[in-house]
């Protein structure tokens, strides 16, 4: 309906103002519908459901440790999404953050137990964090390279990747002469020996046990140095010209190729960062599945932010406390881990749903 | 006698009203041209007859009786036909064939769509071969066969929407030839059309459409073609020059140069030598074939060429998106075939691209990024952007070329075709150093006002000292700013005119490979 009457379309105008901005009702409530459809799935399991709400608030929130916890698994997922927005916006698609994590959270291992340890001034953990970062721009790059020099698509061939690196992990871990802990030990299951102290990164709050390290400071910096180079600078633009007309870029002087290797390079450094990040926070020693998801996971909270900063920030965070509430309501409420992936699911098709309601009325 | 009445025709989209109470009569046995700028509404009008649209008010009536048909099937079967800007043929199939899809009559019997073609061949001088497969054909003789289509069935009204766009001079020739035979047999003809030329020579009556809305219906005898291109646009075109140079001398001769400050300056030292140009495409086939030609400075060299013979390559060579295979490319002493986009723009030239969305402009970005693609770190300081700086001198450049824009940092995409051009000209013209100039096709879909600033900046540039190679496939807009125009023929220049010995039929010879001069 067109409005004929100046005034009330103005009336009209101020009070969509006055709500809330879209962006931000429709993923909260579609958040909530979504964990009100995956509690009916619980309650058909037969679990009970008020144990099960429990147990999940336990696990996000329940203690600093919990709080910190969560957090501290935002922040992996908050570099993998900035790295997705990274290459999105030279309109590239690095679907391949898990195998970035597994490059990252490899070598950052091999430089924790071979050589950092004894390194002064907090080199310890800022060398395996470089090494780690540069294992993962390598990784990247590796694609940018492929996509430029013979138009291979970076989805397969980034995916692809992600299926050697899982592998090369497993590999590492198996292997006594890489990473696999001596035999000599009581236990020899397959994983690395634990790093040594002085690469563990600090913790932000060691005095009430909070597990919070000092990744979360890593991760801002990385938000707000993304931000910046996406939204105000050269380089930014230079990407998003690159990204959307090649051939309009070219003409324009640029080196096109340079900018998408550049591009998959930044974005498979940050997943690398990430994987780092999470051996030198809280894993501690390498496992062969140390990813286990979340560089998929990332992923989607890079699709989901919709290239902005802030919104990787929110995703993140949001599925950091998820995941944390979902492993504990598995381990203290018995609800079946297939039920929490499929909580979990719903809650990304429902946000990305949602996405297209409120994008229509963005571009209006 | 009316065959087609039109009353109080009005056709709303959403909130946008593109006809407003149309009301038009279409005598019998006439061709009756509809004029009017892009989006004016010729196309709807069109379609709201053809039955592809239905009006949201008014009545038509068709040879007296009321008509409103609710799909081109019924406007089929009332004797009004069609011919789309984009053809419905089939391009694997025959003539004969193509003709009887659509004939609704279980057992097919080609003897008689042949004996029918021979009739209208006779008739209306519609020669073609209902052997041919579609694919073999040239775009006039697709036309050829989609006009037959429509004759097949004996029609009161034939409607063309635009269809001389795709078409080369000789063969507009033909086509208009073909709707005075139509309209002399009693049928009417509606043409479509924003070429005044056309009009001249084939309409007996014109009506201008302008937003929406009949601004006047004129008989053409003793019209004045200024007057309706007043209409047409709404405001005098400054210094219509050449736009209507080329319409009212389309006869061809000598067009009437139109006088700017400087007059057609003598050509002075070559700013652009082209030898031996080769170019082969990823297949082998060879685009270009050893073109030779040098540019002077303060000159206009016009291209001209049924398209597709090397005309896009060369374009692509000079703007360093495509590499020669052979030949050689100097601007000013600098060697620029094969170079990066980044070194020939450094060394002097300015490139109007062919293809205006895919190389010109990236349309997503708004006005001012555009304005600035090829020099984003101009406005950058530590790396991190000076929006607000960048706006100023957009702001600036977009007064100094009369870009029209709500602000510089509007989307390209939201501006008329007529500004986005005007915005890729501002940019390529404020180059520094620029010595040349290449103009591909420079107002493809433009209306008539943004055509004729296009004109003045290029003879604004040539009147600088630039050396200017135009390359169109609009014979009167080589005519008309050109100071020599070369003739491309299968990758090869065959042949040159120089200003005051231009005629149409001798280039159009020429285009076709007839005549070597």
């Amino acid at each position: 309906m067109v409005m004929k009457n100046p005034k009330l379309a103005r009336v009209a105008q101020g009070a969509r103002l006055e709500l809330v901005p879209l962006q931000v009702v429709v993923p909260v409530v579609s958040t909530i519908i979504a964990l009100g459809i995956g509690l009916l799935i619980i309650a058909a399991t037969g679990a009970s459901v008020v144990e099960a709400i429990e147990a999940f608030w336990d696990g996000m929130a329940g203690s600093d440790f919990n709080i910190g916890a969560s957090i501290n698994r935002a922040i992996s997922l908050a570099l993998v999404g900035l790295g997705f927005i990274f290459a999105s916006r030279a309109n590239l698609t690095n679907v391949g953050g898990e195998g970035q994590i597994a490059m990252g959270g490899m070598f950052a291992t091999a430089a924790a137990l071979h050589g950092a340890g004894g390194l002064p001034l907090g080199l310890a953990f800022i060398v395996p964090l470089a090494v780690g970062t540069l294992a993962g721009a390598l990784w990247g790059g590796l694609a940018g390279v492929l996509k430029a020099a013979r138009g291979t698509n970076e989805v397969i061939s980034t995916l692809l990747l992600s299926f050697i690196a899982l592998p090369l992990v497993y590999w590492s871990v198996e292997s006594f002469h890489l990473l696999r802990k001596p035999i000599s030990d009581v236990s020899s299951l397959p994983e690395s020996a634990e790093i040594p102290d002085s690469t563990k990164l600090p913790l932000l709050f060691p005095d009430n046990g909070s597990p919070l390290h000092i990744g979360l400071l890593i991760a801002a910096i990385a938000v707000v140095v993304v931000w910046l180079v996406l939204r105000h600078s050269s380089l930014g633009l230079r990407l998003r010209a690159v990204g959307l007309n090649a051939m309009a870029s070219r003409r324009a002087g640029m080196r096109t190729s340079f900018y998408v290797i550049l591009a998959m390079t930044v974005s498979g450094g940050l997943g690398g960062l990430g994987g780092a990040i999470m051996i030198l926070g809280q894993q501690f020693y390498l496992t062969s599945d140390f990813s286990s998801g979340y560089g998929f996971d990332g992923l989607v909270v890079g699709l989901l932010s919709r290239g902005s900063a802030v919104g990787v920030v929110i995703g993140a965070l949001l599925f950091g406390f998820l995941r944390s509430g979902s492993i504990n309501m598995e381990i203290s409420a018995h609800v079946p881990s297939a039920v929490v992936l499929i909580c979990q699911g719903l809650i990304v098709i429902v946000i990305a749903g949602s996405a297209i309601l409120t994008n229509r009325k963005v571009t209006r | 006698m009316a065959v087609l009445e039109l009353s109080g025709l009005t056709k709303r989209f959403g909130a946008f009203t593109a006809l407003d109470d149309i009301s038009l009569q279409i005598e019998r046995g006439e061709v009756h041209c509809l004029l009017g700028e892009n989006g004016a509404g010729k196309s709807t009008l069109c379609n709201l007859v053809f039955g592809v649209h239905r009006p949201d008010a008014g009545t038509m009536t068709l040879g007296g009786e009321p008509f409103h048909p609710r799909g081109p099937a019924e406007a089929l079967q009332r004797g009004v036909v069609m011919v789309h800007q984009h053809f419905s043929l089939v391009p694997n199939m025959s003539v004969a064939e193509n003709l009887m899809l659509g004939r609704a009559s279980a057992v097919l019997k080609p003897q008689d769509i042949i004996v029918r073609m021979e009739q209208l061949a006779a008739e209306y001088g519609l020669e073609i071969d209902p052997e041919a497969r579609i694919e073999d054909l040239s775009v006039g003789e697709r036309q050829r066969v989609e006009i037959i289509k429509c004759l097949l069935g004996d029609p009161q009204l034939l409607v063309l929407d635009e269809p001389t766009a795709v078409l080369q001079p000789d063969e507009i020739d033909a086509l208009l030839a073909i709707c005075r035979q139509v309209a002399l047999r009693g049928k009417s003809v509606i043409l479509v059309t924003h070429k005044l030329g056309e009009i001249s020579r084939v309409a007996d009556r014109t009506t201008v459409l302008r937003q929406g809305r009949i601004i006047e219906t004129v008989a053409m005898e003793g019209a004045d073609i200024r007057s309706l291109v007043r209409s047409m646009v709404g405001r005098d075109v400054q210094s219509a020059g050449s736009v209507l140079a080329a319409a009212v001398d389309i006869e061809g001769k000598t067009p009437a140069k139109p006088s700017s400050a400087a007059g057609p300056a003598s050509p002075g030292e070559a700013v652009l030598k082209i030898s031996d140009l080769v170019y082969r495409d990823p297949h082998g086939v060879p685009r270009l074939d050893g073109l030779s030609l040098t540019v002077g400075t303060g000159e206009i060299v016009g291209i001209a060429g049924v398209e597709g013979n090397g005309q896009t390559e060369l374009g692509l060579i000079l703007a360093g998106l495509a590499a020669p295979s052979a030949g050689a490319i100097v601007v000013r002493g600098t060697p620029v075939g094969g170079r990066t986009p980044q070194e020939i723009t450094d060394a002097g030239v300015g490139i109007v691209p062919e293809d205006r969305h895919a190389v010109a402009c990236i349309k997503e970005l708004s006005v001012a990024e555009n304005l600035y693609l090829g020099a984003i770190g101009k406005f950058s300081r530590f790396g991190l952007l000076d929006k607000s700086a960048r706006r100023k001198a957009a702001e600036a450049m977009m007064r100094d070329f009369d870009v029209r824009a709500s602000s510089p940092d509007v989307s390209m995409a939201s501006l008329s075709g007529g500004n986005q051009q005007k915005a890729v000209l501002a940019r390529e013209l404020s180059l520094d150093p620029l010595v040349f100039l290449l103009a591909a096709q420079p107002t493809r879909g433009l209306d008539v006002g943004a055509i004729e600033a296009v004109y003045n900046r290029i003879r604004a540039a040539r009147d600088d000292g630039l050396g200017v190679l135009l390359i169109s496939s609009e014979l009167e807009e080589l005519m008309a700013v050109s100071d020599r125009i070369a003739v491309i023929y299968r990758g090869k220049l065959v042949g040159e005119l120089a200003a005051g010995s231009f005629s149409r039929e001798a280039i159009g010879a020429m285009m076709s490979g007839h005549a070597h001069v």
